[in-house]
């Protein structure tokens, strides 16, 4: 709505650092998960953002936040593990781990959250900001 | 400083409940004709409505389990109440403004 442009600007916002968390939540379901080496490992998940800058309605110029352009998939290499007792094993004993650190998983999990806490400070300063406007002339 | 006359008190500004509801029903084609004082208030009823139809369609949706994003609910929810404070504030003006003219010594 034109009324209040922020609030969905953060909509958006909120949407971006949310689909991130569901990407790192993907990446770190999938850390463990086993392949044969003669098939592709599971592939982290990037979540690629991009601005909208259409404009909003009020403010020509600031844009309308940022949305979810795709998802970009990492190696589908992966790491080979030396584990004979796999059920998955190749005849050498080794299976195809994916590439996943779960260091560099976590930073990004908090890099995720930390955003997303800021949209929603925005969120709330905005709400506190329009209606302290609208206790003007009381 | 001189205090100029309200622009937006006209005849238009006391225009019957009647002729407001066909101004709402024409109010795409007439975008020409001069906008009074119940045109943005048929305006502004129709984003608090539609606000609030929002809303309600996101917390049905919340309820049914079919709600991917927690916040559009909430931020459709806020928008939905800060558009119903910015309508009242305009109400309890406009009938600010019309109790004082009704009160004037004649």
């Amino acid at each position: 709505m034109a009324t209040f442009p922020v609030l969905s600007t953060m909509a958006n916002g909120l949407s971006v650092f949310r689909t991130w968390m569901d990407a790192v939540g993907d990446n770190l379901a999938n850390l463990n998960t086993v392949r044969r080496t003669d098939e592709a490992a599971f592939q982290a998940r990037f979540v690629v953002a991009e601005a909208v800058d259409y404009g909003n309605a009020a403010t020509p110029g600031i844009g309308s936040g940022s949305r979810v352009a795709g998802v970009a998939f990492g190696s589908a290499e992966g790491r080979l593990v030396h584990d004979p007792e796999h059920p998955l094993a190749d005849e050498d004993g080794m299976v195809r781990l994916p590439d996943i650190d779960m260091a560099t998983q976590m930073t990004q999990l908090i890099q995720a959250q930390r955003g997303y806490q800021a949209n929603l400070a925005v969120v709330d300063r905005a709400r506190d900001a329009y209606l302290a406007a609208l206790q003007i002339g009381k | 400083m001189p205090i100029g006359p309200v622009a937006g008190v006209s005849s238009a500004a006391f225009t019957p409940l009647a002729t407001l509801a066909e101004t709402a029903s024409t109010r795409g084609a007439a975008s020409t004709q001069p906008s009074g004082f119940g045109d943005a208030v048929i305006g502004a009823l129709d984003d608090l409505s539609a606000a609030h139809n929002t809303a309600d369609a996101l917390a049905t949706r919340a309820a049914t389990g079919q709600l991917a994003d927690v916040h559009d609910y909430t931020i459709a929810a806020t928008e939905a109440s800060l558009a119903t404070e910015l309508t009242v504030a305009v109400r309890n003006k406009a009938v600010e403004a019309f109790t004082s003219i009704m009160n004037m010594p004649l």
